[in-house]
């Protein structure tokens, strides 16, 4: 993955990339600036844990699907066990997706997860013990939805070399069957 | 209407049946310039998942065929007020994981789902109800939202009526405002994942996700509890008050929890769940 965001194109859908972007600034905005203006941790905590949650619904519900294609979920089947479910577009409509708006998406993910990272460093240096609880959780639900969307779209590229692979074999035996027909 | 790279893959990288599908619809076209009928969705096939060739899709993903100029482009998805449900988007309202074409369907949809899972799992755990002895029915659809807010609920109720009482300056309260807040959420949250573990630990059948919501869920009562104490300052009151929303709550975790261990070892996994609910009724009276 490169740096830049791909020339030449635009984003196809603004509204969502803005959604998808606004909830986790706001979560580290108000966290990096409550420290100084605001004096009571309760409305500090509950705030930027409120954002980082919509955030992580945002993203896992919404942006995930209209961005990259990508969902997720955990569903406990019925002899009691859980089972992840992962649901990804075929592989047309993936290949259609705009590179700049799964680009966002990539990057944001990556990036909020580093910056909670750094000001976690930056509690325990300081060891304020009750802002590293507000950093784990909003860290906890970062992680989350990266490691999902990873492992989706492993999947979703799996589930393509399999169908490429099937449909690669039943149209040889289909060429043949046909061959033979003719003769 | 911006078209995503350049050509669209192949239509022999599709299934075969929409292959025929298409050249159907192809032939059947016969001028490029007129909307394609609101047809349903394709049922979803056994293999992989289909983007559903509806009108309702969002403006990237056109449907195979050349894509509707007009009815696609007023349909930003996540501004939509209500569009008409897509068809094969209810099965998934029975509660058991969405269902196959979940991917396209609107916002509004993802929300009413999300909320109706919270009410039904609520009802299913707080409530009497004919599933509550299987533990694997039982939370079946877990979440965490529930959880969350009644946690964070609990913790603001306890420290709001922590400041009820007098205290000298503003530091001071906030001070202590804070530390009751922090006290009840990581008491809460870590007291989930311990007793979860415990019950894991004692050899028990149970899903790590799914005790810990309803756990979560269990502290509805000591939430009523809470506010009808902030509410009234008799403590004859409120010790009866506590007690009740107490026995409600082990009620409520009772037949989870012991139906996920050996028998012999019931005692063991409920004692540490019996002894956290009473440390936080202790919280609710001793607040003030």
């Amino acid at each position: 993955m490169d740096l830049n965001p791909p020339a030449g194109e635009n984003y196809v859908n603004p509204k969502t990339c803005l959604f998808h972007v606004i909830f986790k600034a706001a979560a580290l905005a108000f966290y990096i600036l409550s420290a100084l203006f605001v004096n009571n941790f309760v409305i500090i905590f509950v705030v930027t844990v409120l954002l980082a949650a919509l955030d992580f619904w945002v993203v896992k519900n919404v942006s995930g699907r209209i961005l990259v294609g990508l969902r997720w979920w955990n569903e406990i089947n019925d002899l009691g066990e859980s089972v992840w479910k992962f649901e990804s577009l075929d592989q047309e409509s993936l290949a259609r997706m705009n590179k700049k708006d799964s680009w966002l998406f990539w990057w944001t993910l990556y990036l909020t997860a580093a910056a909670w990272i750094v000001l976690a460093i930056f509690s325990l240096i300081r060891l304020q013990a009750d802002y590293l609880l507000v950093i784990g959780v909003c860290l906890t639900l970062s992680v989350a939805n990266i490691v999902g969307f990873t492992k989706c779209r492993k999947d979703a590229k799996q589930k393509i070399q399999q169908f490429a692979s099937q449909t690669l074999a039943s149209h040889v035996t289909s060429t043949i069957q046909s061959a033979f027909s003719v003769v | 209407m911006s078209h995503s790279d350049t050509v669209p893959l192949h239509q022999s990288s599709q299934s075969d049946i929409d292959e025929i599908e298409n050249l159907i619809n192809a032939s059947v076209q016969s001028a490029p310039a007129r909307v394609l009928p609101a047809r349903p969705p394709s049922p979803p096939r056994a293999s992989i998942p289909v983007v559903s060739s509806s009108p309702f899709i969002q403006s990237n993903l056109p449907p195979p065929p050349p894509p509707p100029p007009s009815t696609s482009s007023n349909q930003k998805v996540p501004s939509a007020p209500a569009p008409p449900p897509l068809p094969t988007s209810s099965i998934a309202g029975s509660g058991f994981g969405p269902a196959p074409n979940t991917l396209t369907e609107p916002v509004w949809d993802t929300i009413k789902r999300d909320l109706s899972r919270i009410v039904s799992n609520l009802k299913l755990v707080v409530f009497p109800n004919p599933y509550r002895e299987d533990p694997g029915k039982a939370l079946r659809d877990w979440d965490l939202w529930g959880p969350f807010f009644f946690i964070v609920f609990l913790g603001l109720a306890l420290s709001w009526s922590a400041s009820v009482k007098k205290v000298s300056t503003d530091t001071v309260l906030f001070n202590l405002q804070s530390e009751v807040f922090a006290v009840a959420f990581a008491l809460l949250a870590a007291g989930a994942v311990i007793l979860t573990l415990n019950v894991l630990l004692l050899g028990g059948h149970i899903i790590f996700f799914q005790s810990l919501s309803l756990l979560g869920y269990c502290l509805f009562p000591l939430d009523v509890g809470a506010i009808i104490c902030m509410l009234n300052d008799n403590v004859i009151l409120k010790i009866i008050v506590v007690c009740v929303t107490l026995a409600w709550s082990s009620w409520a975790a009772y037949p989870f929890m012991s139906s996920a261990v050996n028998p012999r070892r019931k005692a063991l996994a409920l004692y540490p769940v019996f002894l956290m609910y009473v440390s936080v009724g202790f919280l609710i009276i001793a607040i003030d």
